[in-house]
């Protein structure tokens, strides 16, 4: 497949592709868009399903106690649903905010609070996770293959973690929990297509001595071999994710939000980004062996 | 490929397990019982609590087993079925309840300290009438004044409150009390189950506490020297009986008091409310936390959320592992037709674990059985493209085959690692829901490395051997492609 592309030699322009859409992100970051939910921030949110009365956003505000509907956020859910969310609230207010709730819509209302402190425990926890994973992977794949593989593939997965937080920016949806264990996830699972590319150059690799040239050739062959099991790959994971995101509700379209965006980046990074630092890291060293011999 | 005896017992083996998985899911019970439902999916209250000491050192182990053992004996004495209740890192107790119809109640009793105390009041301050929105106000303005008063000393003293509903004109009568700091008498001299709900003579709700021998001699002397004080300075005498920081109840003592306590409510008609004299007994009975407990978060799902998720969630399911079946047929042929075989046998057995376990299913559950089907169809179309490439090469089918399965196993066994790792590391670092995710997972990669490899492996050894031959295009791959890449490899 593709015997036209030159999958390593235009490095440069995969790398811009990428690049635009990283930058898309963080510039989305950086004007605040990211949107931490309650689970990171501490505060209530509350859930209003099967409502017998239909009312307006600015209706259900309203009705909320004063001094809390100032600075509550209302959202519909479907037909019949209501989703609000709170700053930190106590357990007198939050049982105010459920009564005024399933008395004005005649609902069943559902609520979630967190303190502060363990939206602190959870960001931490979040946080020493992927990097957990991020190293105890690259210690794997230096073990399973070599060093400079795990450099690659570690390039890959900062790039989708890093995309797949962007777009959750730019869309403007909601981090929760559920989030980040999804990108745990995609971390995972991404690199299951950057394998399968790199088992393919592991398997083609000659024997003799490193020659940039050669390296390069055998590296885009080995992508020509395995791209379209890559891309198989890839879809066959993503219809049932999309399945999920269209018809799975709050939780789940989150999840297969993330696992989408997650699974389409680690897809692309696979084949453009993870075989080229692998051939430009090697280039590097093979440069740097020749400047300083004694070193090798 | 293996003799044909191997293959028939692997076979055989899935059978068997296909079997027993039927068994557990449909025999054992009635199908509708067989899967355990997490909170979100059927409803329920969870709650996550932390532990602290009062001065602010470390709780211990065992600390927290006692408090989860002393908060799982409040939720059984409320009735409540099948409470979880677990000690979770250093100083966390994870609290799960399904299916609760009164979930304030239970939240309100579960993260009570429950450190009974007896003061003498020192100097007090009220507010009758209070409007509920102005309380907390009222409080702030209470202690301001009661600061200022002459008994108040700071470091020695502290001031708390009573909350009760004014028995006339509506609002809340609000009480400011100077206390000691420490109790003059803790809740060590109540006597084990003895709080119990009773009635005075004027058929009011009462909370009457039995005190122990020595804890009311303790109580007599106590009271003596409070009736001696107020005969010297003329002012009534009045003992408060606080739980934790929360004044309960202040009569005026009229006489000394010995083993017989009683918490009342006179304000009200019927007197103490039934909800309010039913988690006093519980909480006084059941003891005191060890440690000082805060809830940090708190979840409660109504059913018909729980019930809706679980519908939009299985039809995802559903619709996402159809489609994955239809196109492993549209691409693989005859191959996909194992394969899709392989993947029904994988769903099968995957919902046999489930009931086993037995594992909890909750929304982030469903997801990673989702994606775990994704990844058992991956493990094949990593094998079949390898084998479509042999063929491509010249290879008979079965040769093809055998090359397809020996080479694109490693591949498969690499790639799978990983997502067991991350697997592992959300299971190390996380709780509840997640954690039902992370097992969901790893029982679903090690499960469809299972049949995506050796079943479907079995199956097409099984079919050569009985002298079915597949042609290339039974398996996907046109005429035109084997000389194209023969001339160009």
């Amino acid at each position: 497949m593709f015997p036209s592309v030159d999958f390593v030699g235009k490095w440069r322009r995969w790398f811009a592709i990428s690049g635009v859409l990283l930058a898309l992100g963080l510039l989305a970051i950086a004007i605040g868009r990211l949107d931490l939910g309650i689970d990171f921030q501490g505060g209530a949110q509350f859930t209003a399903t099967g409502a017998d009365r239909q009312l307006g956003e600015n209706e259900v505000t309203d009705v909320l106690p004063p001094g809390i509907a100032e600075e509550s956020v209302v959202t519909t859910l479907g037909n019949n649903g209501y989703e609000v969310r709170t700053p930190v609230l106590s357990g007198a207010e939050s049982q105010e905010v459920e009564d005024a709730l399933s008395e004005a819509l005649g609902a069943e209302v559902s609520a979630t609070t967190v303190s502060p402190a363990f939206g602190e425990q959870i960001r931490n926890q979040a946080l020493q996770a992927v990097i957990a994973a991020l190293l105890i992977i690259v210690a794997f794949i230096s073990i399973r293959f070599e060093f400079s593989f795990a450099i690659a593939s570690m390039a890959a997965l900062v790039h989708d973690v890093l995309l797949t937080v962007g777009f959750y920016a730019i869309f403007g949806r909601e981090v929760s929990l559920v989030t980040v264990v999804a990108v745990l996830t995609v971390l995972g699972y991404s690199l299951y297509d950057t394998i399968i590319i790199f088992d393919r150059i592991r398997e083609n690799a000659p024997t003799v001595g490193y020659n940039r040239r050669r390296f390069d050739e055998m590296v885009n062959a080995s992508i020509r071999q395995v791209v379209r099991r890559s891309i198989y790959t890839s879809i066959f994971t993503l219809i049932p994710v999309t399945a999920l995101l269209i018809f799975g509700e709050s939780t789940l379209s989150d999840f297969a939000f993330a696992l989408l965006v997650g699974i389409l980046a680690g897809a692309y990074s696979s084949i453009f980004i993870a075989p080229q630092v692998l051939s430009l890291y090697k280039a590097w060293r093979a440069g740097s062996v020749q400047r300083s011999p004694r070193s090798a | 490929m293996g003799s044909t005896r191997n293959n028939l017992i692997v076979l055989g083996l899935v059978v068997v397990l296909l079997g027993v998985a039927a068994y557990l899911i449909f025999l054992r019970q009635p199908v509708t019982e067989s899967t355990q439902l997490g909170l979100d999916l059927q409803g329920g209250v969870s709650a996550q609590l932390r532990g602290s000491q009062t001065g602010g050192g470390d709780v211990s182990r065992e600390e927290m087993e006692q408090a989860s053992d002393l908060i799982r004996q409040r939720i059984d004495r409320l009735g409540v079925a099948e409470p979880d209740v677990r000690v979770q890192g250093e100083d966390q107790i994870v609290v799960q309840i399904p299916g609760v119809e009164n979930p304030r109640e239970i939240i309100d009793i579960i993260g009570r300290t429950a450190q009974l105390g007896f003061y003498q009041v020192l100097a007090v301050e009220g507010s009758p009438n209070t409007p509920a929105e102005e309380v907390q106000s009222v409080e702030d303005e209470l202690e301001e004044d009661l600061k200022d008063d002459q008994e108040f000393e700071p470091g020695e003293t502290k001031v708390l409150f009573e909350e009760s509903p004014a028995l006339q004109g509506g609002g809340t009568d609000v009480f400011g009390y100077v206390v000691r700091q420490q109790p003059d008498l803790t809740g060590e001299a109540l006597q084990q189950n003895g709080a119990n709900v009773a009635f005075d003579p004027n058929n009011k709700r009462t909370v009457s506490l039995q005190l122990t021998t020595e804890g009311g001699d303790q109580m007599a002397e106590l009271t003596q020297e409070m009736l001696n004080e107020a005969t010297v300075s003329g002012e009534p005498a009045q003992l408060a009986i606080a739980l934790d920081q929360d004044i309960q109840s202040a009569p005026q003592l009229n006489e000394v008091l010995a083993d017989q306590i009683s918490i009342s409510n006179d304000g009200l008609p019927e007197g103490l409310p039934e909800d309010e004299a039913r988690q006093l007994e519980t909480v006084l009975n059941t003891g005191a936390l060890p440690v000082n407990m805060e809830i940090i978060s708190q979840t409660t799902v109504g059913p018909t959320l729980g019930l809706s998720s679980l519908r939009s969630g299985l039809l995802a399911a559903l619709i996402g592992f159809a489609l994955v079946l239809v196109l492993l047929v549209v691409i693989y042929r005859a191959l996909g037709l194992v394969a899709a075989l392989a993947l029904l046998i994988y769903a099968f057995l995957m919902w046999g674990i489930i009931v086993a376990v037995p594992v909890t299913m909750t929304l982030p559950g469903i997801a990673g059985i989702v994606l775990s089907i994704g990844v058992a169809a991956d493990a094949n179309v990593v094998i079949f493209e390898r084998i479509k490439e042999e063929v491509r090469r010249g290879r008979t089918s079965r040769a093809a085959i055998q090359a397809g399965y020996d080479r694109g196993f490693r591949a498969i066994v690499d790639g799978n690692i990983t997502t067991l790792i991350t697997a592992f590391i959300l299971f190390a670092l996380s709780t509840g829901s997640v954690r039902g995710f992370a097992v969901l997972l790893v029982i679903g990669v090690v499960l469809s490395m299972f049949t995506a490899v050796v079943v479907t492996r079995a199956l097409l050894g099984l079919l050569s051997g009985r002298g079915v031959q597949l042609s290339p295009g039974m398996m996907g791959v046109s005429k035109g492609d084997i000389s194209a890449e023969r001339t160009a490899g």
